[in-house]
């Protein structure tokens, strides 16, 4: 059978160039969202660079120094063991990107091969993709992931206690990487359902068009019709709950790091700051609302930014 | 064809004005500015005149109607004009004055029943709303009247239908609810907006048949909005024809079929099937198409599509002159008006 | 009806028992060994004795294989016996019925302020569209929603300390009536108010510009009316379908608030259950976290038919 080149006109269904224009536009226009958009360009630019550039090293300790006040040569002051809470909160900006960019990454992963597949395929994979979806979905999820975290710490830690002592590979003395692991592992677990959700939604909508049909019917692979019609349609509300996602998985960390179960001391997050903050707070006030500012102005920013490409990117659903 | 009814004497032009209104003018915000979609309308009914407007779709028929009741949708706003009822201007009334004569006054019958009707409410509730809020009745009382209503409106079946919600209606019945909620108290005037657009021919007629009775027995003032020029002619005693906004042609309902004066009117009428039309005729239709909102032209709206255009046509715009019918008939066009003098 | 509630539990048995076996595999194999917290509380020697260890282990029933102590878990389960804490040997029930009243009550306050502050807040906001009043309500809500309660919380006591210097923290329980739930219970209630807030505002704006609301002001209803009967009842359905999100937030927020306002309920026991890896109390939780978010959704599908009436045809024929 020869292959029918395909002459049907292609419906514009990839958003036009003025499209993605249009949005800028639209994104420039919100104050809120341009503010957003700023914080994060600074945050990110502190957990590239921040570390080089801060004056103390975030681990070195200073007892003559202990519990300082803010001053100019130590802007948030210092803390109970007298090291330099900017510094940490710098550090802690770094810890806060990786773990909300892996995250997301792995979720989105995850997420878009689920929702793809079950949308493509149906049927029984499609029920049971979407009854694990709303499962993650309706259990207290934070309860889930602390639970998950709090009982693989300990084993794996004496785990590779134990190999090093076996092998004396120094490899396994790293058990910043646990953390790191179980962190990103137990956080994606739950962060995909979204993702899931909206490209299976994509693909339904798209496959019930006529023309994927017409298109399946001559000989096109699945692969060319996710490539060619599904990833430019799904990408706009994708952007958007990217960006939001990003700014969730920030906030989880944090939460994770403040209940003892995320990452730990003394690798600075924000969470454990906050952590040990609140039980000083009535005498050091600055150990706590340092890392809490920053993490509510970060928080603050990532749902400008994605309330913002959320309205630009819809304009349908704009106010 | 069916003629203006000859029971009911017919109401004298020069009868007192229950509806005035005056140079209505309507913008809407667009990206690029303000656009104007209505353009210094006139328009007026007798007391007791039942009038029909026709035009095309779009040319802003609802939109009149609408803004006169100051109903108009956020970005559309009227800028200048008045829109006089009983001797007072509807635009300049205080909110609580103006909520008095919606629904009271003035009833309104909406173009759309599938959308118009609350569907989370019972109809036996929409319809007791304004027997409420304007006759001060009491709920049991009002609910009493809501039955008589559907009755009156020929629902079967209308005291059970009465808690009905409008899912679980048909939409003849639906649109026979909205008549009903227009109806409901003994309105002055009657607006009715397209209503019988989305039935079948035999139900249109109903309802035709239906306001023509209750009009003579209640004397109110209808205006009645159309597209179908063949259907109202029995109904109405005059016709005003709506192109872009502007009236082109003010004629009673006689006048305007056997003289129609405005090349668009001529063009309206000549899309009409007739039945000794032969099977093979083709309809006419009018090339073109209106103008949009924010593009209008210099002169006459219509000259771009005007097959009798002058020069003139594209310079000024014309106004509304009496031809005839000791002034009832008037019509907005160089052309047909120059066509008197000469004659 | 019933039916249709019986599937609907009989549907979240199979999930919530996966979860379940997720967590007591994760207790089973990665917690360390349950023996050695019991053997510290026990009476008598505490020197390392191997064959106590045996005894003890095989009086637990816990030298029996995984499936074996899962089944006689879930067993005492449905016999109303969800075993005894790790830590302080305390009954998990006692614990749990002691605990549960305060976030329970929390709770409800929350989902109360809630409703009560946000559905009118949304209402304003949409009436007022594209306002400074507008702005303000959204940006707040914003603002509200990607602020974390253990960030909010302690803002909050600082603040207060600040402003009134001279003012007990709030720190404890002391009931529903007491002062001192007033800051936890507006710490937990900030994500909720930001979602119903904007759930509000973008259901009263499609409702807006729908025909049946202009249908009302064309009957000449008195404005106060029309925004009651006209655009609020219809708008509640997207609302309520919410309460699911909702409680799902409360939950994870309580476990905060009561770290942060040291208040005696769920949350807390939560962490202290981590912080001693006690599986029993873990599990009690999780069963209670995902049976009450069950609940609410329950509720929102029993609920709608009675907000929607349309939505009574679609279930029969469904
Ligand atoms: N809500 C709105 N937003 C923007 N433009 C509108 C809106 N409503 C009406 N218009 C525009 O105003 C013009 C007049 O509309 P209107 O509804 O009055 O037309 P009409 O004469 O009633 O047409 P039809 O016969 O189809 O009902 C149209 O060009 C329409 O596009
Ligand atoms: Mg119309």
């Amino acid at each position: 059978m020869s292959v029918v080149p395909m002459t049907t006109t292609p419906i514009e269904i990839e958003p036009p160039v003025s499209l993605w224009r249009d949005a800028w536009h639209r994104l420039r226009r919100n104050k809120l969202a341009v503010f957003g958009l700023i914080i994060v360009i600074v945050l990110a630019f502190t957990a590239l660079f921040g570390p080089y550039l801060t004056p103390y090293d975030f681990l070195s300790q200073d007892l003559n120094g202990r519990n300082l006040a803010p001053s100019l040569s130590h802007l948030f002051g210092t803390d109970d063991l007298g090291r330099d809470v900017f510094s940490r909160v710098v550090y802690g900006t770094r810890t806060a990107f990786l773990v909300a960019i892996v995250v997301t990454f792995i979720a989105v992963l995850i997420g878009v091969t689920l929702g793809a597949l079950a949308g493509f395929f149906g049927g029984f994979l499609d029920k049971a993709v979407m009854w694990l979806t709303d499962m993650t979905m309706s259990i207290p999820n934070l309860l889930l992931v602390v639970v998950i975290n709090a009982s693989l710490k300990s084993p794996i830690s004496s785990w590779m206690e134990a190999r090093y002592l076996a092998t004396l590979n120094p490899f396994y003395r790293e058990t910043i990487w646990v953390d790191f692991l179980l962190v990103f592992g137990s956080m994606a677990l739950i962060s995909w359902p979204p993702y899931a959700r909206l490209v299976r939604a994509q693909v339904l909508s798209i496959r019930s068009r006529p023309y994927i049909t017409a298109a399946q019917a001559l000989g096109l692979t699945n692969r060319i019709i996710l490539m060619r019609y599904v990833v430019p349609n799904a990408l706009g509300p994708l952007i958007v709950a990217v960006s939001a996602g990003l700014g969730t998985a920030m906030v989880l960390e944090s939460a994770f790091s403040f209940l003892g179960v995320g990452v730990n001391p003394p690798t600075p997050s924000w969470g454990n700051m906050i952590s040990d903050g609140l039980r000083v707070w009535q005498h050091y006030p600055h150990l706590l609302a340092a890392p809490a500012a920053v993490l509510g102005l970060a928080s603050v920013a990532f749902s400008f930014l994605g309330d913002g490409l959320n309205d630009a990117l819809n304009p349908r659903g704009a106010k | 064809m069916m003629m203006a009814n000859d029971i009911r004497p017919v109401p004298s032009a020069a009868s007192e004005r229950l509806l005035d209104v005056k140079g209505l003018t309507i913008e809407i915000e667009t990206r690029n500015g303000p656009a104007t979609i209505v353009d210094g309308i006139d328009l007026h009914v007798g007391k007791g005149e039942t009038l029909g407007i026709v035009g095309e779709s779009g040319c802003g028929k609802s939109l009149t109607m609408l803004s006169m009741m100051r109903l108009l949708p956020n970005k559309i706003r009227v800028t200048k004009g008045e829109a006089n009822f009983a001797g007072r201007d509807l635009q300049k009334m205080s909110n609580s004055e103006l909520r008095k004569v919606r629904g009271g006054d003035v009833g309104f019958i909406f173009q759309d029943p599938m959308t118009s009707l609350n569907p989370v409410m019972r109809i036996g509730q929409q319809l007791a709303e304004p027997l409420i809020y304007h006759r001060g009745m009491s709920k049991a009382e009002a609910r009493k009247r809501a039955g008589e209503l559907l009755k009156l409106v020929g629902i079967p079946g209308a005291e059970d239908r009465l808690d009905a919600y409008p899912h679980e209606l048909s939409g003849g019945m639906r649109q026979r609810v909205m008549i009903a909620i227009g109806l409901a108290c003994n309105p002055q005037l009657l607006i009715a907006d397209e209503p019988t657009t989305a039935l079948d021919v035999t139900i249109q007629a109903q309802i035709v048949d239906l306001v023509k009775d209750l009009r003579d027995k209640l004397g109110m003032s209808v205006v009645w909005i159309t597209h179908d020029l063949a259907l109202i002619a029995g109904l109405v005693d005059r016709i005003n024809v709506l192109y872009a906004g502007t009236v082109v042609e003010d004629a009673p309902v006689d006048a305007l079929f056997s003289n129609p004066s405005h090349p668009y009117t001529q063009g309206l009428l000549a899309s009409i099937p007739k039945l000794s039309d032969e099977r093979s005729a083709r309809l006419s239709s009018i090339g073109g198409t209106p103008p949009e909102p924010g593009r209008r032209p210099k002169g006459c709206p219509f000259a771009p599509r005007c097959p009798l255009a002058e020069a003139v046509c594209h310079e000024r715009v014309p106004s509304l002159e009496g031809i005839g019918q000791n002034g009832a008939h008037r019509v907005a066009c160089f052309v047909a008006q120059r066509k008197l003098e000469a004659a | 009806m019933l039916r249709y509630i019986t599937t609907r539990f009989v549907v979240w048995i199979p999930s919530v028992l996966l979860v379940m076996l997720g967590v007591y595999a994760l207790a089973y194999y990665g917690a360390g060994d349950p023996i050695k917290l019991i053997f510290l509380r026990a009476p008598g020697d505490v020197a390392y004795n191997p064959e106590r260890i045996e005894a003890i282990r095989e009086s637990a029933g816990l030298n029996r294989p995984f499936l074996v102590q899962f089944c006689s878990y879930i067993w005492n389960l449905l016999h109303g016996n969800f075993g005894n804490s790790l830590s302080s040997g305390r009954s998990v029930w006692a614990m749990i019925s002691a605990a549960a009243p305060v976030s329970f009550k929390l709770a409800l306050c929350s989902v109360i302020l809630t409703a009560v502050v946000a559905i009118p807040l949304g209402l304003i906001a949409a009436l007022n569209q594209n306002t400074r009043t507008d702005y303000a309500i959204l940006g707040s809500a914003l603002f509200l929603w990607a602020i974390p309660a253990y960030v909010a919380g302690p803002m909050l006591m600082v603040l207060l300390i600040m402003v009134l210097p001279g003012s007990a923290v709030p720190y404890g329980w002391g009931g529903v009536f007491d002062v001192r739930i007033l800051l936890p219970l507006l710490v937990l209630s900030f994500q909720p108010i930001a979602l119903i807030v904007r759930q509000t505002r973008a259901a009263v704006i499609e409702v807006l510009s729908e025909d049946f609301v202009r249908t009302a002001r064309a009957k000449g209803v008195p404005e106060t009316m029309v925004a009651l009967r006209h655009i609020l009842r219809p708008v509640l359905t997207p609302v309520v379908t919410q309460l699911g999100l909702i409680m799902i937030t409360i939950v994870n927020g309580a476990i905060f608030v009561e770290l942060v306002f040291g208040l005696p309920g769920l949350g807390r026991l939560t962490v202290q259950a981590l912080t001693n890896t006690d599986y029993p109390v873990i599990l009690a939780i999780t069963l209670i976290g995902s049976f009450l978010v069950m609940i609410s959704n329950l509720l929102v599908d029993v609920l709608y038919p009675l907000l929607d009436p349309r939505a009574n045809d679609t279930r029969r024929s469904r």
